[in-house]
C-alpha cells in the first residue's frame, strides 16, 4: 500500500515538473490571420429623450428600476439599444425640460420622447406626434387615459402609469391637534389656521410645480364630476365660457394661503419638486405637502416616514379631489428610427411590461387589464379614483393647454402678481387659442 | 528520560517550523517587493497611458475646432467678395456641425441667419475672450434644437474694411463621432464640459448606464462621491487655470483615475473617469498570476506544515498506542502475577489447611491407636477408641474424596452417570443423613416438596445427592444451634414435556456470608475466614465442587446471603422424564380408585392431587378434620368408601388423631388410614395405632412412598423387612473368599474383618496369582472373589477378564467384587466393563460388603 502511494506521488511530482518546465518555454504560437477588427457595428439604436439617465435595471432605485426593466424587455426582444438623451434644468432660470423637449421634438432630434401633459398637447396640435392607435395597448387603455391624450382625434401619447396627485398629510399631527382631514377649501383653511396657531410656521410645504393642483381641483371639480365635460370643454374652446372664471376660485384660495403665511411663496417660487419641502415634512415640521402617487412608494421621496402618512385629494366643494395627470411616451413621425421606436413602445407598453412596472412601483396602470394593490397610505386617494372622482390635470381636447399654463401663471402669483393679473393672463391665453 | 525525549522532539518540530517560516517569509518578501514594483510601474504606466489617450483626444478636438475656425474664415472671405451675401446665408442648410449661419452688418445690432429669422448677437457671451485660431468663441448655450452649442464669430473684411461679422453656431454633438466610441472598452466615461458654466455639454453615445444624471461638475462630484473639499478645490483651481487635472479616487467601489483634461486652453474640458483595472488589464493578469503563485506557495507551505504535523501526530499516536499496549501488557502481566500469587497463596493456605485438617483426624487415629495398644485389655476403652478412630478415619476419607473430586473437576474428567432415580428415595436419603445432624444441633429442619409432577427422573443421582448434602451439611454446619433450615424442592413450569424443571432451595438463618466472601464462594481452595467458621472443619472445596456439578448438569446455582441473617442457595436443574412413568395398573389392580387427602395446607392437598393425577386415582381433598369426617359420611351414605384416607396429624380444630378416630368409626377396618407427618412419629405411634391409623407417611408426599406404604399395610410387609435385615446381617457367615490384594496390611485388615464376621479368605498377592488360584480351585470352593484393582503383575480388571474367560462352569457366575481405592463413577463403570459383579470402594465398609454379598449370594 505504501509503495503504491509513493509511486503515485512520484508520478504526480514528475508530471508537475514537466508541466512547469514546458510552461517556462518562450515559444509562442504566432497566428497568421489579420487581427484588425474591420467588423462594423450593426446594432440598432433608438434615441429616447427624457429627464433621467439610463440606469441599471437591477438598481435599488425602485422608480427607475421599473422603467428600466421595461426598456430591457424591449432591448432583449428587439435587439435594439436604447440610447438616452437627457436634460435637466440646473435651476429655475434655466430652460425647462419642457422647453428643451419642444425644441428637440420640433427638430426631430430624437425618436422617442417622454412628454409632460403640456408638451403632449402642444406637439399634438402641431402634428409633431405620431398616432399611436395602432399599438396593442391602445385597445386596453383606460378611458381617462385616452381622453387626456387624444388630440384632434389622434392618440398621441401613452403613459406607463397614471399619475395621481394628492395631498400628503401627517395624520399624527392632525390627530395631535384634533383636526379632521379637510374635504373643502374652508376646512383646509381652518386646519392651516389651527396649525399656524399651534406654532407650525408653514403648514404647507410647496414647490414651484404642483400648487396648480389646488386650482385645478376647485376649478374643474364640477366639470369632471357631474357636469357635461364635453359641452363645457367645447364652451371653453369656443370662448363661450371664460377660462378665468374656472381658475379664479383656486387662485384666490392660493392667494389666501400665501397671504396667511400658510405657504412660503418666495421659497416655493425657487424650489424644485420634493427637494424643497421633503426635509420639513419628514422632520414633522410641515404637516402638508403635495406630491404624486409614486412618491408614497419611494424611499427617496416619502416612502418611509416615521409617522402615519395619508394621501388624500385636494380640497374642493365636492370633497377631496385627486388630480390625474400623466407623462406619456410619444414618437415623432419624422424620427430617424421611427419603426424601431414604435416597436419599442409596443413592448414597453404591453400588458406584461405594464404589469411588471405597476407591480414594482405600485401605481395605477393605464391598461384596464392590469390591477395592483396599493399601500395603506394611498387608500384614501385610491378609493376616490375607484369611485371615478377625479380632475384631469391636462386635457388634450382643450385648446388652452392646462397643466403647463396654470403652473406658469401660479408661479407669477408666487412672484407677486395679483389674482386679477393672473386671470388676465388666462383671458389672453384663451383669446390667443381662439385666434388659432 | 521520556520527558527529555519528548522535549527534544518538540524542539525539533519548532525549529523546523521556524526554518520553513523564515524561508517562506523571505520568499513572501521577495514576491511582495516584486509585486509592489510591478504595481508602481503599472500605476505610472496607467497614468501615462491615460494621459496619452486624453492628449490624443484633446488634439483631435482642437484640430476640429481649428478646422471649424479655418472653414469659417474661408466662408467670411468668400462672403466678403460676394455681391449678395444674404442669399448665400439664406441658402445654407444646417448640417451635423453647423446649425446656424448668421451675419450682422457692421454698425447694426440685428442681422439675419439661415433659419430666416432675424439674428441678434446680444444673447451670445464672448466676454471670456476664448478664441480658436484667433476667432472668438462664445459661451456654451442651449440652442433652438435643445442641444448644447457654441458660436464663433469672424469678421467679414472687404478691402481691408470690416463690413460685417459672420456668426456660425456649432453643436457639441458633432464631437460625438471623433470621441472614442467605447473608451477603455466601455468601462470609462468621457464627457465634454464647458469650463465657464461647468455644464456637461456632450454626453457621447454608448456611455452606458449611470447612477445619476451628470448635469454639471457639482452633479459629477455628487454622483461619483467626490466629496473631499481639498480635491474639489484642487480641481476648481486647475480648471480656472486651464490646467489638466488627474487623480486617484474610488468610483463605485473601484479604484479609478479621475481626469479633467483641458481643451482649447481650458475653454472646454474632457472630463470623466477610468477604473484602474480597465487600464491595467495585463497588470491585473500579472497580479493575479503573482497571487496564484503566492496562494500556491501558501498552500504548499500549509501542506508541508500539515504533513509534518500529521506525520508527527501519527508517530506520536503510534508511540502512544505502543505505550498503551505495553501498559496493558504490563497490567495483564501484573494481574496474571497477582492471580498466580493469589492462586499460589490459596493453594498454600489450602495446603496449610489441609495439613491441619488431615493432621487433626490423623492425630486422633494415631493417638487412639497408641491408647488402644495401652488399653488393649479394657474392652470398653477399646470400643470407645475404635469408634473414635472410625469417626476420624471417615472424616479423613471425606477430606480425601473432596480433594480428589476437585482435582478431577479441575482437570475436566468428571463424567455424569445418568440413570433413573426416584425423588422420594433421594429426599428420604438426604433427610436421613441431614436430619440427625440437625437434630443434634437442635435445629429445625423442614423439607417441602411442591409442584413436582414426576418422581422418577433421569439423572446422576449420586451427584445430585452430593449437591444436596453439600448444601444442607453446610447449612447445618454454618447455622447456630436452634436455627432453622429449610429444604425446598419446587417444580417449576416445564419448558418442554420431556423435562421436569426443579428448583432446589436450601435456606438457613445461620451465620451468613460477607459480600466479599460471596464473590469467592465458588472458587476452589477458599474457606470463610472468621472466628466462627474457624471452628468448623472442611476442605473449602465443597462449594466449588457443587457449582461445577450443577453447571455440568446444565443448571444454575445462586446464593443470597447476609451476615447474621442467613443464606439462601437456589439451584435450578432440568431433568429428563423417563418413559413409562405411569403406574396406573398398580392402583387399578389393587382396587384403589378414590382416596381422600386431608390437610389444612391447601398446597399440600393440591400437590397430592397433582402427583396422583397420572395414576388414574381420584383424589378428594378436605382442609379440616370436620370436613373430612363429613365427606367420609357423605360417601358412606352411598355405601361406598374412600379406598385410602391420608390424614395430616396436626390440624387446627379437629386434630388428626381425633379425625382418625371418627373416620375409623365410619369406615371398615380394611380401609387404610395413613398419617402424613413431617415429624418423628415414634412418640405418637401407639396412640395412632389405637386411633385406627394403619401407618405413617413422611412429608413430603411421594407416590412411590405411598405405594410402598400401601403395599406394606396390605401385605403386612414390615415383618418381611425385618427378616431381610437379619439375613443381610449374617450374609458373611461361613463364606470363603478369594482375596486379591497386594498390600499386606490391607489384606490383613480384610482377613481380620472377615474373620470377625465369621468368614474366611485366601489372599493372592496379585491378579495373576488370584487367577491361577481360582483356576486350581474346586467348584464352589470360593463363594466370591474380592478383587483389588491396582496390583503389580496383573491388575484387577485383567484378572477378572482372565477369570471370566476361563472354561469353567462357574467362571461366568462367581461374583467378583471390586474392592478398590479407585472410587469414582468411571471406576465403577470400568469394573463392570471388565466383567466384575459389584464395586465397593476402599476403605471397606463392612455393612456395604454384607449388603452386596447378600444381594449376589
Amino acid at each position: 500500500m505504501r509503495k503504491v502511494t509513493r509511486k503515485m506521488w512520484a508520478i504526480l511530482l514528475s508530471g508537475t515538473m514537466v508541466f512547469t518546465v514546458s510552461a517556462c518555454s518562450n515559444q509562442k504560437d504566432v497566428p497568421n490571420e489579420n487581427l484588425a477588427g474591420n467588423e462594423k457595428e450593426h446594432k440598432k439604436f433608438v434615441n429616447l429623450f427624457g429627464p433621467m439617465e439610463k440606469s441599471d435595471p437591477d438598481a435599488d432605485n425602485t422608480a427607475r428600476t421599473a422603467h428600466e426593466q421595461t426598456v430591457r424587455m424591449a432591448e432583449e426582444e428587439l435587439g435594439v439599444y436604447m440610447e438616452y438623451r437627457t436634460y435637466t434644468a440646473e435651476d429655475y432660470q434655466d430652460k425647462t425640460y419642457d422647453d428643451v423637449t419642444l425644441d428637440r421634438a420640433r427638430n426631430n432630434m430624437d425618436d422617442l420622447y417622454l412628454l409632460n401633459p403640456d408638451t403632449i398637447q402642444a406637439l399634438g396640435r402641431e402634428g409633431r406626434l405620431a398616432d399611436l392607435s395602432g399599438l396593442d395597448i391602445a385597445k386596453n387603455l383606460r378611458e381617462v387615459v385616452r381622453t387626456a391624450n387624444t388630440v384632434d382625434g389622434k392618440l398621441v401619447a401613452i403613459p406607463q402609469e397614471v399619475v395621481a396627485y394628492g395631498l400628503f398629510v401627517n395624520k399624527d399631527m392632525f390627530d395631535k391637534y384634533k383636526l379632521k382631514l379637510p374635504n373643502t377649501p374652508e376646512e383646509f383653511l381652518e386646519c392651516c389656521k389651527t396649525f399656524k396657531e399651534k406654532g407650525i410656521e408653514t403648514p404647507i410645504g410647496a414647490n414651484r410645480w404642483w400648487l396648480e393642483c389646488f386650482v385645478l381641483a376647485q376649478g374643474y371639480a364640477d366639470m369632471y364630476n357631474g357636469g357635461d365635460t364635453e359641452e363645457e370643454v367645447a364652451a371653453l374652446n369656443s370662448g363661450e365660457a371664460k377660462l378665468s372664471d374656472y381658475m379664479r376660485p383656486g387662485f384666490e384660495f392660493l392667494k389666501e394661503l400665501m397671504d396667511q403665511g400658510y405657504i412660503d411663496a418666495e421659497k416655493a417660487y425657487v424650489s424644485e419638486a420634493i427637494e424643497g419641502e421633503k426635509e420639513d415634512f419628514l422632520g414633522q415640521k410641515t404637516p402638508i405637502v403635495m406630491a404624486y402617487w409614486g412618491a408614497a412608494n419611494t424611499d427617496t421621496a416619502y416612502g418611509d416616514p416615521d409617522f402615519d402618512m395619508q394621501v388624500i385629494g385636494f380640497p374642493s366643494h365636492r370633497g377631496q379631489m385627486p388630480i390625474i395627470s400623466m407623462s406619456g411616451y410619444g414618437v415623432v413621425p419624422e424620427a430617424e428610427n421611427y419603426d424601431d421606436a414604435m416597436e419599442v413602445l409596443d413592448i414597453m407598453l404591453s400588458d406584461e411590461a405594464l404589469q411588471e412596472y405597476s407591480q414594482v412601483n405600485q401605481v395605477i396602470s393605464p391598461s384596464k387589464n392590469v390591477e395592483v394593490d396599493c399601500i395603506d397610505a394611498l387608500k384614501p386617494l385610491n378609493d376616490r379614483i375607484n369611485e371615478n372622482i377625479y380632475v384631469l390635470g391636462s386635457n388634450a381636447s382643450m385648446n388652452v393647454e392646462q397643466w403647463g399654463n396654470i403652473c406658469i401663471i401660479v408661479r407669477e402669483l408666487l412672484n407677486g402678481s395679483s389674482v386679477d393679473e393672473c386671470m388676465a393672463q388666462f383671458d389672453k391665453l384663451q383669446e390667443e387659442s381662439l385666434d388659432k | 528520560m521520556n520527558k527529555s525525549k519528548k522535549k527534544g522532539r518538540k524542539f525539533q518540530g519548532v525549529s523546523f517550523i521556524i526554518l520553513v517560516m523564515i524561508v517562506f517569509c523571505i520568499l513572501g518578501g521577495v514576491v511582495f517587493s516584486i509585486a509592489r514594483r510591478i504595481s508602481a510601474e503599472m500605476s505610472e504606466s496607467a497614468v501615462n497611458n491615460l494621459g496619452e489617450s486624453l492628449n490624443l483626444i484633446q488634439g483631435t478636438v482642437e484640430v476640429i475646432l481649428k478646422k471649424e475656425a479655418e472653414f469659417q474664415k474661408l466662408m467670411a472671405e468668400e462672403i466678403a467678395i460676394m455681391d449678395e451675401p444674404e442669399e448665400f446665408i439664406h441658402s445654407y442648410n444646417r448640417d451635423g456641425t453647423i446649425i446656424m449661419l448668421s451675419m450682422v452688418w457692421a454698425g447694426e445690432t440685428e442681422g439675419f441667419s439661415n433659419t430666416g429669422e432675424s439674428f441678434s448677437a446680444e444673447e451670445l457671451d464672448f466676454s471670456l475672450g476664448r478664441t480658436v485660431d484667433g476667432l472668438p468663441v462664445s459661451e456654451s448655450y442651449l440652442n433652438s434644437l435643445g442641444t448644447w452649442a457654441y458660436t464663433m464669430k469672424c469678421p467679414v473684411v472687404r478691402d481691408g474694411e470690416e463690413i460685417a461679422t459672420l456668426y456660425v453656431e456649432y453643436i457639441y454633438d458633432s464631437f460625438d463621432k471623433p470621441l472614442p466610441n467605447k473608451f477603455y472598452n466601455g468601462s470609462a466615461t468621457i464627457y465634454m464640459m464647458d469650463a465657464q458654466s461647468e455644464r456637461f455639454v456632450l454626453k457621447p453615445k454608448g456611455i452606458g448606464e449611470r447612477e445619476a444624471g451628470h448635469i454639471n461638475l457639482d452633479d459629477f462630484y455628487r454622483a461619483n462621491r467626490i466629496l473631499e473639499p481639498d480635491i474639489q478645490e484642487q480641481i476648481d483651481s486647475g480648471i480656472k487655470a486651464g490646467e489638466n487635472v488627474m487623480f486617484y479616487h474610488d468610483i463605485q467601489d473601484k479604484e479609478s483615475l479621475i481626469y479633467m483634461w483641458a481643451v482649447n486652453d481650458g475653454a472646454v474640458y474632457l472630463i470623466g473617469y477610468v477604473p484602474i483595472e480597465a487600464i491595467q488589464q495585463e497588470g491585473r493578469a500579472v497580479n493575479q498570476n503573482i497571487l496564484v503563485v503566492v496562494i500556491i506557495m501558501l498552500v504548499a507551505f500549509i501542506s508541508c506544515c500539515g504533513l509534518y504535523f500529521f506525520n508527527g501526530r501519527q508517530q506520536a499516536k503510534i508511540r502512544a498506542e505502543r505505550e498503551r499496549e505495553r501498559e496493558i501488557h504490563n497490567k495483564q502481566l501484573a494481574e496474571a502475577l497477582q492471580t498466580a500469587q493469589i492462586a499460589s497463596q490459596s493453594k498454600t493456605t489450602f495446603l496449610s489447611n489441609m495439613s491441619h485438617d488431615i493432621r487433626t483426624p490423623m492425630n486422633a487415629i494415631l493417638g487412639f491407636t497408641t491408647l488402644l495398644t495401652k488399653d488393649a485389655d479394657n474392652p470398653a476403652k477399646v470400643r470407645e477408641y475404635t469408634k473414635k478412630i472410625t469417626s476420624s478415619g471417615q472424616h479423613l476419607l471425606s477430606l480425601i474424596n473432596d480433594v480428589l473430586d476437585v482435582s478431577k473437576i479441575e482437570s475436566g474428567k468428571v463424567v455424569l452417570t445418568m440413570g433413573e432415580f426416584n425423588l422420594n428415595d433421594m429426599v428420604s436419603s438426604v433427610d436421613a443423613i441431614i436430619r440427625p445432624s440437625a437434630k443434634a444441633k437442635g435445629q429445625n429442619f423442614e423439607v417441602v416438596v411442591t409442584g413436582i409432577k414426576h418422581e422418577r427422573l433421569l439423572g446422576d443421582e449420586t451427584r445430585i445427592n452430593q449437591i444436596l448434602i453439600n448444601l444442607l451439611s453446610n447449612a447445618v454446619k454454618y447455622t447456630q444451634e436452634g436455627g432453622n433450615i429449610y429444604f425446598r424442592m419446587i417444580g417449576l413450569k416445564q419448558r418442554t414435556s420431556q423435562f421436569e424443571r426443579i428448583q432446589i432451595e436450601v435456606e438457613d438463618n445461620g451465620y451468613g456470608m460477607t459480600p466479599e466472601y460471596l464473590e469467592v464462594l465458588f472458587d476452589a481452595f477458599t474457606r470463610a475466614e472468621n472466628s466462627t467458621t474457624n471452628k468448623v472443619q472442611g476442605t473449602g472445596l465443597g462449594m466449588a465442587i457443587t457449582k461445577n456439578i450443577v453447571e455440568l448438569m446444565g443448571g444454575t446455582i445462586d446464593v443470597l446471603s447476609q451476615v447474621d441473617r442467613g443464606t439462601l442457595f437456589t439451584v435450578e436443574l432440568e431433568l429428563r422424564i423417563p418413559d413409562g412413568q405411569v403406574d396406573e395398573q398398580f392402583w387399578k389392580k389393587n382396587g384403589v380408585s378414590q382416596i381422600l387427602a386431608v390437610d389444612d395446607d391447601e398446597d399440600i392437598c393440591k400437590n397430592i392431587q397433582m402427583l396422583m393425577e397420572d395414576t388414574g386415582v381420584l383424589v378428594d381433598t378436605a382442609l379440616s378434620g370436620e370436613e373430612a369426617v363429613r365427606m367420609v359420611q357423605e360417601v358412606s351414605k352411598q355405601e361406598k368408601y374412600y379406598d385410602v384416607i391420608l390424614l395430616d396429624w396436626q390440624m387446627p380444630g379437629m386434630n388428626g388423631m381425633e379425625t382418625a378416630k371418627r373416620i375409623r368409626a365410619i369406615v371398615p377396618d380394611h380401609i387404610p388410614i395413613f398419617f402424613l407427618t413431617a415429624y418423628d412419629w415414634d412418640d405418637i405411634e401407639d396412640e395412632a395405632v389405637h386411633a385406627g391409623i394403619d401407618g405413617f407417611l413422611a412429608k413430603p408426599f411421594f407416590v412411590s412412598a405411598f405405594r410402598e406404604k400401601y403395599l406394606e399395610v396390605r401385605a403386612g410387609h414390615s415383618q418381611t423387612a425385618s427378616s431381610l435385615d437379619e439375613a443381610e446381617e449374617h450374609a458373611l457367615e461361613g463364606r470363603h473368599f478369594l482375596v486379591a490384594e497386594d498390600n499386606e496390611i490391607n489384606a490383613e485388615i480384610l482377613e481380620e474383618l472377615l474373620d470377625v464376621e465369621g468368614a474366611t479368605c485366601e489372599i493372592a498377592e496379585n491378579g495373576k496369582l488370584a487367577t491361577e488360584r481360582f483356576s486350581r480351585a474346586a467348584r464352589g470352593e470360593f463363594d466370591a472373589i474380592l478383587m483389588d484393582v491396582q496390583m503389580p503383575v496383573m491388575n484387577g480388571y485383567d484378572a477378572t477378564k482372565a477369570i471370566r474367560a476361563m472354561e469353567r462352569e462357574d467362571a461366568d457366575t462367581i461374583p467378583i467384587i471390586a474392592m478398590t481405592a479407585n472410587a469414582f463413577a468411571e471406576d465403577v463403570k470400568d469394573a463392570m466393563d471388565a466383567g466384575m459383579t459389584a464395586h465397593i470402594a476402599k476403605p471397606v465398609d463392612m455393612k456395604l460388603l454384607k449388603k452386596t454379598i447378600h444381594l449376589y449370594l
